[in-house]
């Protein structure tokens, strides 16, 4: 190699980890298509990253210690049981949601094995994975039709719904269904991007008044899914797209439905 | 400054810390005793907190410097036994992977490689490779110059690949 190198270890590095300008990115491209061997290095770099990432991502699928979970909750007297009370009604309900109702969607390659428990977040990605890729029929009803659509859901949940609007975060309603739950059926609503990129929310009434809130994430057979509980439902929003820009999608999601809750006469 | 730490934003980190924990400890449990004294510790200093800025490198920064108390403590205590840098935390690592046969082996391998590195390059690497921080961010959470951060990376690849290159057969990536 030549004896005046323009590129150091340190620029290699950062051009391999992403940490330049997109100026200096093509700057240190241009220079590299003269290097074969630092290409080489390059390469390397971004094998073993992936490769680093590929050993160590499964451990952020597992499922979190109810003591950790605790733990990241605000520390405030009194309040330690009632949270708890917002999460054994999610699990008892994730527990339930093996139900006779669900049974039908179940028999597909989704759920490998015979009797594994269905949890909500789970129920979730299984259910989006059904309809999302369905590419003439993943609704009953379109977004043409919202009004009709959010109605008859609220009817079948016997609860106030309130299609959230994703549109400034890039996903527009294609339109909504009802899903099979436990005791009670579920409804969804599935968000396409301009890369028909679909994302699903599904909603379920729980049986008690629980007015907690929390955002776990879980990743269920690739789909990433993040669910929380509001007052009386539980909301998963899933999805095949990026984490970070999923959870982002979640918040404005939650902000929503926290808002229609508070001002239940609003429009949205 | 901030009265309150966002709490989903805290659950969403919590597969992440737990994951760095695991980086630091070399340990499932104690990695979950760390993850554990952190968040305690992140609410005790929550006022410190700008609301806005990135959580999870805080945190990070919080669970550093958690480990490095705690570590000085527990080498004080073992101060007869030596603590060799290059044969860090590897005994409890799990490989979490539902994968191949081949595909485990792959995997245990990068891990294994990944803890003969002695413990600061090895953490530079997972924040900067899987973690996908900022330079500058790693040498906050480290508390160092970015200086340091960029050259303890170098070494960790330059170690890696020499590693890797003695071995039969090069590293490749799964997928």
């Amino acid at each position: 190699m030549s004896s005046a190198l323009p590129l150091t270890d340190d620029d290699l590095n950062a051009y391999a980890d992403g940490q330049v300008t997109p100026e200096r990115a093509r700057a240190i491209a241009a220079l590299l298509e003269r290097e074969p061997a630092l290409a080489a290095r390059v390469a390397e770099i971004r094998r073993v990253n992936a490769l680093l990432r590929d050993a160590l991502d499964p451990w952020l699928a597992e499922a979190l210690p109810r003591e950790l979970v605790d733990a990241a909750q605000a520390p405030r007297r009194g309040r330690r049981g009632a949270r708890w009370a917002a999460w054994s009604t999610l699990a008892a309900a994730a527990s339930l949601a093996v139900g006779v109702g669900l049974g039908w969607l179940l028999r597909g390659e989704l759920l490998t094995e015979a009797g594994t428990p269905v949890t909500f977040q789970r129920q979730a990605a299984i259910t989006h994975a059904l309809y999302a890729s369905d590419a003439n029929r993943p609704v009953e009803i379109w977004a043409n039709e919202e009004e009709r659509l959010v109605r008859w859901l609220s009817k079948r949940l016997s609860f106030q719904l309130h299609a959230p609007n994703l549109n400034d975060v890039g996903f527009a309603l294609v339109g909504g269904r009802l899903v099979a739950g436990n005791e009670k059926p579920g409804a969804l609503f599935m968000y396409e991007n301009a890369d028909k990129q679909r994302i699903s929310l599904l909603v379920r009434k729980d049986g008690e008044h629980s007015r907690e809130t929390a955002f776990r994430y879980a990743q269920e057979d690739g789909v990433s899914v993040f669910y929380w509980i509001d007052d009386v439902c539980g909301y998963a929003l899933s999805g095949n797209i990026d984490k970070a820009q999923l959870l982002s999608i979640a918040r404005v999601a939650y902000g929503q439905i926290a808002a229609s809750e508070a001002a239940p006469a609003a429009k949205p | 400054m901030s009265e309150t730490l966002p709490d989903p934003d805290l659950l969403a980190a919590l597969p992440r810390l737990r994951r760095y924990a695991r980086v630091l400890t070399g340990d499932v449990n104690r990695a979950d005793d760390l993850v554990q004294d952190t968040l305690a510790r992140a609410w005790e200093k929550r006022r410190l907190w700008q609301a806005g800025s990135d959580l999870r490198a805080w945190l990070f920064t919080i669970m550093h410097n958690v480990h490095a108390n705690q570590h000085s403590v527990r080498r004080r205590e073992q101060a007869e036994s030596s603590l060799d840098a290059d044969h860090g935390p590897v005994a409890g690592w799990e490989i979490p992977v539902r994968a191949s046969h081949d595909d485990r082996v792959e995997l245990s391998e990068v891990l294994l490689l990944i803890a003969r590195l002695p413990n600061d390059q090895r953490e530079v690497l997972v924040l900067a490779a899987v973690e996908e921080l900022r330079y500058d961010e790693i040498a906050r959470v480290q508390g160092v110059p970015i200086g340091t951060v960029m050259s303890r990376l170098n070494r960790a690849r330059e170690k890696l690949r020499r590693m890797s290159a003695d071995r039969p057969a090069p590293l490749k990536v799964v997928r």
